[in-house]
């Protein structure tokens, strides 16, 4: 047995072990007014594990070089150690180690307050996988009493398919009947998708030739993986696999990574992905109004989707769609969380508009007529604040904004 | 490094001893108040949870837990803390963003963790004076992002350069993998902003080439590592970014025929930009992090380039590349464009923490030897690797002679740790046989401080602890590191 887990079986002694005696430095080395080798550490909590709440391997392998702190949203508001990815995994390991109350404030605060972005994992060398430590770590955070309400209401809601099904009375979403076959690529319809922006499956649907939107899919889970209950997000995501067999196409990025990792990334094609890989050509360009009674090419710019750039590093492909139909000009902040980042905007209102602030600063001395988006929380999250500044750019999804060439194409013909 | 023995002695002193903290005051309520008065209540932190992310570095398997953390915003408020501190006799640990691998930012006798992160201003950039003053907490990156906007270079660029704050490097006095044209940080900062243990606010140097009123303090205080004072802005010399820079990779049998080309290409009259190596272990770690096509099967690369007018550049890479097949290069390929050379750089930097997919632990060392003995050196810690069953992957900045070999160590496995521990003594001693030393550019830190002595003798270790007394009469300033 390491002398690691030794230690991890006294989780009682950490604070007198953190600084007790060591009488092994080399006799030759004295001091003025303190025998040095007195002075001395605790190994940390890196190797410990007493709960058993995470996966070790995973937890192992951070080395806490750093290198994650710059990549950080939470990090850069305060440059705060506790809110970087590095500062969260070593509380995580206190958790583990057992030398943190289960409840305490700063573990809870820490938990909450992560974007769940997984911009971190990008520049980290050793190949941690954070974003799946957070989910564990939210597992076990949010159980019990600590359960946030609202995040409650949101997994019940998205997981009643009835509801689902329901919102598309309202306003109808892409659908066909009859079980979905394997020999077809599915639309994916999404929870909130379907129900904020139907318009986004029915422009798919135009998109992908020979695509079908079956009404008989739920949620895939995304939604509980990130808030709390990633056993249920895992169940979603296999059930979606057997209500759509075959290749699933998803217009939401933030899906996108968790149905990869659940189904196999084989089976998951991002809109944007799929189109790039099928050789689709745009049939004209995106015109808006010059100002002086005739019409130009547009100007937009991309908002990336955190876990389609971040877990499933697809990046080049929305962009070089966007290329086909208008003038490109890319954010600097692109491939930054927006601060909508799935329930956050709803769970944590405040901290989410203070990350957004600086994209809206950016957007705005970018002068675009449109952001686009590949994932229905940017996209709302974009949306209204753009609408609320009464600014001249406007957030369209990257469906919509296609379905859109095609429709002005068909209009001058 | 002791951590290992610290560890196994640790299981027994648990129950019989306690650190001795009797020459310190506690941090009291009282002290709490006082110290949200300075930098305001929010910025206080003092629960398990808040002090359990600033209880360690970069350091592994080094951890100690500090009484409170505080972020102040000003120099003011450092010297107001500073003040306080030393009538209340309380050690301050200073920390920047806490990437050190010496374990020089851990509290070793609790206290309080200053973190100087919220200075984060560039205050001035002037080329006409090729210089740029900064604020402790702005990264290295930015400073060099800020120089590189008006076409002016800061040379120095450690590995953690993304992370890294400029104050951190200065206390580090941290090197890079461009030390051997360009030198390392030391050679770089022209003058302090610095706030005494005891609260005094003092200017040294400034933004003059030549000065020599005094004793040169600003000389002293880099590389002092938070036990002579806080350093809260840096006045630092840029250089005209050079017009160019070229990058090529140069293959070899085994580390110490890599280790043989340095020396020749030195001895062939080019004093390159970049002169790194990695062993066969390092390159399949950052080629699986990287994946920049590099040849997995080689016992080792040379990284070399040089940067400046480009029929120099071409020139100096041709005949480094001649050098390197004189001593028995299996091949070697030239980057083309910047970009390639600038992706291989970066993969050097990431070769410490993409060695951490091989094992969970890290063991890191930073020995320096004379040029033409690296070949020798290598040959020794292959030895000791062998002789203590360990894992050794090595590599570092072979043009200036800085070896890092680190030991990849499970701990689960037996006795690993402890004989890791055991190799670290073993490379030291054989560093300074080579005439040589036990840190080239990490620093002493609590790491390395029992060893210390070993390179510097009685005599200067007596004086090193004469100097921190006359800077620092109470001892509160990073207790437990050099000097103290």
């Amino acid at each position: 047995m390491s002398v690691l887990s030794e230690r991890g079986g006294q989780p009682d002694q950490n604070d007198v072990l953190s600084r007790v005696a060591d009488g092994v430095s080399p006799s030759s080395v004295h001091h003025s007014d303190d025998v040095l080798g007195l002075a001395t550490y605790g190994t940390g909590d890196h190797g410990v594990h007493t709960r058993g709440i995470f996966d070790p391997e995973l937890l192992d392998r951070c080395i806490s070089c750093g290198f994650c702190l710059p990549a950080c949203p939470t990090y850069a508001l305060e440059k705060d150690e506790a809110s970087s990815p590095r500062g969260r995994i070593t509380l995580m390991r206190a958790l583990e180690a057992g030398t943190l109350d289960p409840h305490d404030q700063t573990l809870q605060e820490q938990s909450s307050q992560c974007l769940g972005c997984r911009a971190c994992e990008v520049p980290c060398p050793a190949g941690v996988e954070y974003g799946l430590l957070l989910e564990t770590w939210r597992d076990h955070q949010w159980s019990g009493r600590h359960g946030n309400p609202l995040a409650r209401v949101l997994r019940w809601g998205v997981a009643r398919r009835s509801l689902l099904r329901l919102s598309g009375l309202v306003r109808p979403f892409a659908r066909t009947r009859g079980y979905a076959r394997a020999t077809k690529p599915h639309i994916m319809l999404g929870c909130a998708e379907r129900a904020l922006f139907p318009s986004v499956s029915r422009a798919a649907v135009r998109l992908v030739p020979g695509a079908d939107a079956p009404i008989e899919q739920g949620c895939c889970g995304a939604l509980h993986a990130h808030n709390g209950d990633s056993a249920k997000g895992a169940d979603m995501a296999r059930r979606l696999g057997q209500d759509l067999p075959g290749t699933i196409i998803t217009t939401a990025g933030g899906c996108a990574a968790h149905i990869a990792h659940h189904l196999g990334r084989d089976h998951l094609k991002e809109l944007s992905e799929h189109l790039v890989e099928t050789g689709y050509r745009a049939t004209g360009e995106l015109l808006v109004p010059d100002g002086h009674g005739g019409q130009r090419r547009a100007r937009v710019t991309l908002q990336d989707s955190c876990h389609l750039r971040n877990g499933l590093r697809v990046t080049a492909q929305p962009r070089a769609l966007l290329r086909q139909v208008a003038d490109y000009v890319e954010l600097p902040s692109a491939g930054g969380c927006c601060g909508s980042a799935g329930s956050y905007s709803i769970l944590r209102p405040k901290e989410s508009a203070r990350i957004l602030a600086p994209k809206l600063a950016e957007i705005k001395a970018l002068d675009v007529d449109f952001i686009v988006t590949v994932n229905p929380g940017c996209q709302l999250q974009l949306q209204s604040a753009l609408m609320l500044r009464r600014s001249g750019t406007k957030a369209i999804h990257l469906a919509d904004l296609l379905a859109r060439v095609e429709d002005q194409v068909a209009a001058r013909s | 490094m002791t951590v290992g023995a610290a560890r196994v002695h640790a299981e027994t002193a648990a129950t019989s001893a306690t650190p001795d903290r009797s020459r310190f005051g506690a941090v009291d309520e009282a002290v709490l108040k006082a110290l949200r008065k300075i930098v305001g209540s929010d910025y206080v932190r003092s629960s398990d949870g808040d002090l359990a992310p600033f209880s360690r570095d970069a350091t592994p398997l080094f951890a100690a837990r500090p009484d409170a953390v505080i972020f102040p915003a000003s120099t003011e408020e450092v010297a107001a803390v500073l003040k306080l501190a030393t009538e209340r006799r309380i050690p301050v640990t200073p920390r920047g963003a806490g990437s050190n691998l010496a374990a020089a930012t851990a509290a070793t006798y609790g206290g309080i963790v200053m973190v100087l992160t919220r200075l984060d201003q560039i205050v001035e950039v002037s080329a006409s004076e090729l210089l740029a003053v900064v604020q402790t907490g702005v990264t290295t990156a930015e400073l060099s992002a800020a120089a590189g906007k008006q076409g002016l270079l800061y040379a120095p660029d450690p590995g953690s350069r993304t992370v890294s704050t400029v104050g951190g490097n200065v206390a580090m006095c941290a090197g890079g993998l461009r030390g051997l044209k360009y030198g390392v940080t030391r050679n770089y900062v022209l003058g302090l902003l610095v706030v005494l243990p005891t609260g005094e606010i003092i200017r040294t140097g400034g933004r003059l080439w030549k000065d020599v009123a005094g004793y040169d303090l600003t000389r002293l205080l880099t590389g002092s590592e938070g036990t002579l004072g806080v350093i809260t802005e840096a006045t630092v010399a840029l250089l005209p970014a050079p017009a160019t820079s070229g990058t090529g990779v140069a293959y070899f049998r085994s580390l110490s025929d890599a280790g043989r080309a340095v020396a020749r290409v030195i001895a062939d009259g080019v004093v390159p930009a970049t002169l790194e190596f990695l062993d066969g272990k390092c390159i399949n770690a950052v080629e699986d992090y990287a994946g920049l096509g590099l040849d997995r099967t080689a016992g080792a690369l040379l990284l070399f380039g040089d940067d400046g007018a480009p029929d120099v550049v071409q020139t100096n890479l041709a005949r480094m590349a001649v050098s390197c097949e004189t001593e028995g290069a299996l091949g070697f390929t030239v980057a083309k464009e910047i970009v390639e050379s600038e992706a291989l750089l970066e993969a050097r930097r990431c070769a410490l923490p993409a060695l951490a997919r091989l094992a969970p632990v890290t063991i890191l060392e930073d020995v320096a030897v004379p040029r033409p003995r690296i070949a020798e050196m290598v040959d020794r810690i292959d030895a000791i690797a062998e002789r203590n069953r360990l894992t050794i992957a090595t590599f570092g900045h072979a043009g200036d002679g800085n070896l890092h070999p680190t030991a990849v160590v499970d701990p689960g496995d037996g006795d690993a740790v402890e004989r890791a521990h055991a190799a670290v003594g073993q490379i030291f001693t054989a560093a300074i046989d080579l005439g040589g030393t036990i840190t080239g550019e990490h620093g002493v830190g609590a790491a390395k401080l029992p060893y210390l002595e070993q390179r510097l003798g009685a005599d200067q270790m007596a004086l090193l602890r004469r100097v921190k007394t006359a800077f620092d009469p109470a001892g509160i300033l990073n207790p437990g590191k050099t000097g103290s």
